[in-house]
């Protein structure tokens, strides 16, 4: 290193040199170069840790809970209401009825046992308690001895499918027309549910709840 | 001597310089983000990949369910892994509650939104929640047709088919029909048990249309695609044979490919069946449906690879400008020395950062076979032993395997690993599917 460079780095700190004014301002520059550097690091750590959870963000096309929810009031309001079902409580009193899971005729929709039942199972569970001497409701023999098995306290399990035999059956059927393509989904769904007079296969009631789901595929989708 | 006077330019230039180390420490968070060793997740996925190939499904699952739980950015990966496992283990509601977890992750959109888009870009690829390619979102769904298969729920494994084939058109535009036909002939699994499930339902004129798709796009498997053998079919084996496709980088670690690819594993062997002890006739119904080597090798992400690569190049830029920067900053003296170092420390913190980020993502399944065989066999009432043979070593044997009168059927899954012949015996005869 020649003398002129050593004497150089060993002078004083340049900014004691320099006018106030232009001290102030690279001291400045630092502060904010500092904020910027802190700024940075801040924000990839966000970036990086402060995601969403892979189940808590997201749509889909597929039939949520609130959908359950609308569908099966709306059906039970309609059975509930409607002309021939109060006509035959008239006649014959209680109606017995077992409950069937939904028949799934959707295209690529799947549904499992458990949700197939509950389509079914909450428009039993409303009328059970809007309108609790009109029906009685028949657990599935499979479904009552599984319940049975298991010795679940606390639950009513309704009369046995031995002792008392179901005369009609509240099933439904879904259906859809499904769209996929590279950058979006859509389905149209129709949701018929039905109460069939098991001894004649004669319709009692038919209802229908239709909607629309659609969902934009992304960037990374 | 006294110091050289100072110039009002160079005192900022001299700011820069001391300000230089904050910017290099927030350069480096990247790096350290990045640059971290195997996770704990993917050292029990690499623990239960080893455990699953030597047929130890129990241990597969117990590495894999801690993590199988956690909504992370795995989620879907781990459930995969999780419910293949499961499935291999016959434990069908277990595989069910895993594989539909991924299933709705993957359905999903939008759950890479904000953060998760931006850190995938900018960061690190890894931080995007895994969906997998277009081949493994359909295998997803295929598994869980399978299962739904295994139950006889056959309304349920139809519309697992289906999605598995629209999985499968996430590849290209919907209008490229020859590209559809493509693909679809490298997957003619799903629509050869699509046809088989409409046959189950009574939908023959559904199931002729599906069988004959199958057969249309891929003409070695017209003998399988027979409605009439599947009508016939009292028990239905579906085999996975090999190891599916894996991720690799090349280059600088930025270009993501699959190996092997189909002319490098070589050709897929045609299995042999013994019933009893004696040869059965498969004729043609032991054509693999699927080659999932030859799926993989078609790719969805081309947006992100180009970003990747694109990052990456720049990174080498930057590296060299700066390397050059430094030669031409050492032979420099004074204040322009300085000021020549801090720029080329800068472009060489920028072009590593760069490089750095320019990883490409490579969780993967890991445990999928290379072919499912869909193998239709009708046998006579009662118990039988089975016996699959690839012909290069690897066997499964099968004891006590129940048949029944049509219209009762059977399907059962065989995962044929080559370091576990089984034998699998079914001790008890289970009850006819309704």
């Amino acid at each position: 290193m020649n003398t002129e460079n050593a004497d150089h780095f060993s002078s004083k700190p340049v900014h004691d040199e320099s006018p106030p004014g232009l001290s102030i301002c690279v001291h400045m520059r630092s502060l904010w170069l500092q904020r910027i550097s802190l700024c940075l690091c801040v924000s990839v750590l966000f970036t990086a840790a402060g995601c969403a959870s892979a189940v808590s963000t997201g749509q889909s096309a597929s039939l949520s809970g609130d959908d359950l929810r609308r569908i099966t009031d709306d059906m039970a309001m309609k059975l509930a209401g409607d002309p021939d079902v109060r006509a035959a409580i008239s006649a014959e009193g209680a109606l017995p009825i077992v409950v069937l899971p939904v028949e799934n005729r959707m295209t690529g929709e799947i549904l499992p046992r458990g949700p197939a039942m509950a389509y079914t199972a909450r428009v039993r569970t409303l009328l059970a308690q809007k309108a609790p001497t009109d029906f009685t409701w028949i657990v599935n023999r499979d479904e009552f001895n599984a319940l049975r098995a298991r010795e679940l306290s606390g639950v009513d399990l309704g009369p046995s499918p031995d002792a008392i035999q179901p005369r009609y059956a509240l099933h439904a059927r879904f259906q859809t027309l499904t769209n996929d393509t590279r950058d979006a989904r859509s389905i149209y769904y129709l949701c018929v549910y039905e109460l069939t007079d098991i001894t004649n296969r004669k319709s009692l009631w038919t209802g229908s709840y239709e909607l629309k789901k659609a969902v934009v595929k992304g960037f990374l989708d | 001597m006294s110091s050289p006077p100072q110039t009002s330019s160079a005192r900022p230039r001299a700011s820069l310089v001391a300000s230089l180390p904050h910017c290099l420490i927030a350069s480096f968070f990247p790096l350290l983000l990045t640059a971290c060793g195997p996770s704990a997740s993917e050292r029990a996925a690499s623990s239960a990949r080893t455990a699953y190939f030597a047929g130890d499904y129990r241990s597969a699952a117990a590495e894999l369910r801690p993590f199988a739980k956690l909504t992370d950015e795995n989620f879907a990966l781990n459930n995969a892994r999780l419910g293949l496992t499961y499935l291999a283990d016959n434990r069908l509601d277990d595989a069910e509650a895993a594989l539909l977890n991924s299933y709705e992750v993957i359905n999903a959109v939008g759950v890479n939104a904000g953060g998760r888009s931006l850190g995938a870009v900018l960061v690190d690829e890894k931080i995007r929640v895994w969906k997998g390619e277009p081949f493994e979102r359909a295998m997803v769904n295929f598994y869980l047709g399978l299962i739904y298969t295994l139950r006889a729920d056959h309304n349920n494994a139809r519309a697992a088919y289906e999605n598995a084939l629209f999985k499968l058109r996430d590849f290209d535009d919907a209008s490229d029909n020859a590209r559809k036909d493509e693909l679809e002939s490298n997957f003619a699994l799903a629509t050869i048990m699509l046809g088989r499930s409409w046959q189950r339902l009574g939908r023959d004129d559904l199931a002729a249309a599906s069988f004959a798709r199958a057969a249309q796009l891929n003409p070695r498997l017209a003998h399988l695609a027979d409605p009439e053998l599947h009508r016939r079919s009292n028990v239905l084996l579906v085999v996975d044979y090999g190891y599916g496709p894996r991720r690799n980088t090349d280059f600088d670690g930025s270009i993501l490919a699959f190996f092997p690819t189909p002319s490098q594993a070589g050709p897929l062997p045609t299995p042999r069946l013994l019933v009893n002890g004696q040869p059965y006739d498969l004729r043609g119904a032991a054509a693999p449906p699927t080659d999932l080597l030859a799926l993989a090798q078609d790719r969805k992400w081309q947006s992100i690879d180009t970003i990747r690569a694109t990052k990456s190049v720049i990174g080498t830029g930057l590296i060299g400008a700066g390397a050059i920067m430094g030669v031409k900053g050492v032979n420099e003296t004074g204040s322009r020395q300085r000021t020549d170092l801090a720029v080329a420390a800068s472009l060489l913190a920028a072009g590593l950062i760069l490089k750095a980020t320019s990883q490409a993502d490579i969780r993967e399944w890991g445990i999928l076979p290379r072919t499912t065989y869909i193998l239709p066999l009708n046998l006579p009432p009662g118990s039988h032993n089975l016996t699959i043979d690839m012909g290069n070593g690897t066997q499964q044997s099968l004891l006590g395997l129940p048949a029944f009168e049509l219209p009762n059927e059977r399907t059962f899954y065989i995962r044929m690993q080559r370091f576990s012949a089984g034998p699998i015996t079914f001790t008890t005869i289970p009850s006819p599917a309704p």
